[in-house]
């Protein structure tokens, strides 16, 4: 195997990063927007080998055709906010992303791996049911993004993979996202909440995708609300008992920021405050 | 490695790590005054520059993604000695107190005013976000990029 020196690599191509990763693996970072990776490089908590910097891969785009939405891994927030069209929940997000730099620095595949307080796109990205698109050495794999986190800062990738894209096929006709931060501009998460739902004629629930952010290192659906509120009428009372479901099993973070009962309140009023604009 | 770039219209070039900074490159290495450390993980804003004309943390920035590109710092802002209309309003304004947060400010001031000449209370307030300011309340600042807003 060649050996490839330590150092900054700007690759042009997809192909270029993807080589460069299969020969360094562990020892290079990955660098997009650099929000989250540089501070690992910064605060010495990572001490790569090389650097990918993923600035010239053609992956800021985003694709609306038919019923399927598809946003390069690269594409900044501020993109998201110039492109019409896209599931409310998802703009929603982008916009409760505050400051003028980290709008044009962040990045949606960044996003993905960046865990509690931030990562709020992908709550938004989870409750629209978005499949992630990863090309390694051996060519290119589909995660959905519900089975993409496996424990903090663990995700379903290999070594020699790329997180290229995200993909939302037939994206729900509702969808909202609501967050609460400690202050009105910017500022850490300490719960967001995001729902996407078809709702048919009677306002019964055919599809309903409930995520929930900020409580646990990385965003979660909650199977037990979205039962309860599948095929029945959407009331304030079914809100209410859903409600009662969303934190199940959850060791919810519990840190100076706030407290993990003071979350799960919040993540509540949240849910039901989205819920109750769809009756 | 060694980068070259356009810092404030004149081409440098440094020796630089894969890991380090612009922020500590632009200190360090070229003893540029205007570019403060403040939090480290961009929160602040201190650092903010412009990057052919976005605005972007330097602290979060590595120094490799400069190669070839445009560095503006608030020094930059100023030509023949004359400060743009943006510093003047934000002097006429008396919008900074110690003066630490001001060139973030300034850069990003510009950065949406370049984008959105006429942009209202709520967009400025957003933009500015990212942008920590300990001493004046942004009162005056807001004020300073008012002054300067392009009614349509």
């Amino acid at each position: 195997m060649s050996q490839v020196a330590s150092g900054y690599y700007a690759p042009a191509s997809l192909r270029d990063a993807i080589s460069l990763k299969r020969r360094l693996r562990e020892k290079a970072l990955f660098v997009a927007g650099g929000t989250a990776a540089v501070q690992l490089v910064s605060k010495m908590i990572a001490e790569p080998e090389a650097i990918i910097s993923l600035e010239k891969v053609p992956l800021d785009y985003v694709k609306i055709r038919g019923n399927v939405v598809e946003i390069g891994a690269t594409t900044p927030i501020s993109r998201l906010l110039e492109t019409r069209g896209l599931p409310t929940a998802l703009r929603e997000a982008a916009e409760n992303i505050h400051g003028l730099a980290l709008k044009d620095m962040a990045t949606v595949g960044g996003n993905i791996f960046t865990p509690a307080p931030a990562g709020d796109i992908a709550t938004a990205l989870l409750s629209l049911d978005a499949t992630l698109v990863l090309r390694g050495t051996r060519g290119v794999r589909t995660v959905p993004l519900s089975k993409f986190y496996r424990g903090p800062l663990k995700y379903n990738i290999k070594a020699d993979e790329v997180l290229t894209a995200i993909r939302i096929r037939r994206p729900p006709r509702l969808s909202s996202f609501l967050k609460q931060t400690p202050w009105r501009y910017s500022g850490p998460t300490i719960a967001s909440v995001s729902v996407g739902l078809d709702l048919d004629k009677n306002k019964k629930a055919r599809r309903v995708m409930v995520a929930i952010g900020g409580l646990t290192t990385h965003p979660y659906r909650v199977k037990r609300a979205e039962r309860l509120l599948t095929s029945k009428k959407l009331t304030s009372e079914l809100i209410e008992e859903a409600a009662k479901h969303l934190v199940d099993n959850v060791d919810i973070i519990d840190d100076a920021l706030a407290s993990s009962w003071y979350r799960e309140v919040i993540a509540q009023v949240l849910f039901k405050k989205i819920l109750n604009r769809f009756i | 490695m060694r980068i070259k770039f356009k810092l404030d219209g004149e081409y440098v070039e440094v020796d630089a790590k894969h890991t380090d900074t612009l922020l500590k490159i632009l200190k360090d290495k070229l003893v540029v005054g205007s570019v403060h450390f403040g939090c480290g993980e961009g929160t602040c804003g201190a650092c903010i520059v412009l990057v052919n004309g976005r605005p972007r943390y330097s602290c979060l920035t590595l120094a490799g993604y400069v190669d070839g590109k445009e560095v503006t710092t608030v020094a930059g802002l100023a030509h023949d000695g004359e400060l743009s209309e943006i510093q003047k309003a934000f002097l006429e304004n008396d919008a900074a107190q110690c003066g630490y947060c001001t060139p973030g400010m300034i850069l990003t001031a510009k950065a949406l005013l370049d984008r959105n000449p006429s942009p209202t209370d709520e967009e400025i307030f957003d933009a500015l976000a990212g942008n920590l300011c300990r001493c004046t309340g942004y009162v005056p600042i807001i004020n300073a990029i008012k002054s300067l807003s392009k009614k349509r």
